[in-house]
């Protein structure tokens, strides 16, 4: 399960930094690519998609009670914020890129531009 | 095929596998069962909050016998009948089962899931509150 969100770094637990690095899916269809990532605790406001130079970047940022170790008595996780960053070919339309966020699921669809979409070749009769 | 036997390269592998073995076990390995959980205290109540995104409210089962809280979840696959160039994320059903430090109002039981995260609160039994005893 998603649950094993790799952990990147330890040293900036304390402070706000990103240090959780999401499991991530993806796959390609014809027409787009689907990208599928687990971030447990986020909120939709707090998931921060940005598209720069072919490099697409996912932040996630926890609430402060989630992070915090307050009454805490047994632990078997520790959440903090999540980054993670994507290199994309230039075969995506950019304006097209949806995002959604379901049950701490978020899937960014990337669509492809009309010349990267696969045709079909007709063959001529003589 | 066109490489002569080395009695050499077979032992090495062999050493590797030890090696291997005894790197990845005990320290390295944390053997925690799925789904992780934390639980915080406070005052009469526990909360128990665990890992579980993309599991709907109706796929998780909460069971309460004397002090024994189990949770039991199924995280349905998501997987689309397509080429995949990554897949990193788990699937699968999920059982544990938490002994509570007190005895707790079975009616009092509150559980929710929200951002992929099932949080469950307990409170303490008034049975077993501390009580003031008068003398007559």
């Amino acid at each position: 399960m998603a649950t094993q969100v790799t952990k990147h770094s330890d040293r900036n637990l304390e402070k706000k930094d990103y240090c959780l690095i999401p499991p991530v899916d993806i796959y390609e269809t014809d027409n787009e690519f689907v990208l599928k990532t687990d971030m447990p605790g986020v909120s939709k406001e707090n998931v921060e998609i940005t598209f720069n130079n072919n490099e697409l970047e996912i932040n996630g940022t926890l609430h402060e009670a989630d992070t915090a170790g307050e009454n805490l008595t047994y632990r078997e996780f520790t959440l903090c914020n999540y980054n993670r960053k994507f290199l994309i070919s230039d075969k995506i339309n950019v304006e097209g890129i949806t995002a959604a966020l379901e049950n701490g699921v978020l899937t960014v669809t990337l669509p492809k531009r009309e010349e990267a979409k696969p045709k079909k070749i007709e063959i001529k009769s003589e | 095929m066109f490489t002569t036997y080395d009695l050499f390269d077979d032992m090495l592998t062999l050493r590797n596998m030890v090696e291997r073995f005894f790197d990845e076990t005990a320290t390295t390995r944390r053997r925690v069962e799925l789904p992780y959980i934390n639980i915080y205290e406070k005052d009469d109540n526990i909360i128990i909050r665990a890992i579980a995104p993309g599991v709907a409210s109706s796929d998780v089962n909460l069971q309460l016998t004397d002090n024994t809280l189990t949770i039991e979840m199924h995280r349905k696959e998501d997987y689309a009948d397509r080429p995949y160039l990554r897949k990193e994320r788990e699937f699968g059903s999920y059982k544990k089962s938490i002994k509570l430090p007190y005895f707790v109002d079975p009616d009092k039981v509150e559980a929710s899931i929200n951002n992929g995260i099932l949080t469950i609160t307990l409170t303490k039994h008034e049975s077993v509150k501390p009580r003031k005893i008068t003398i007559k």
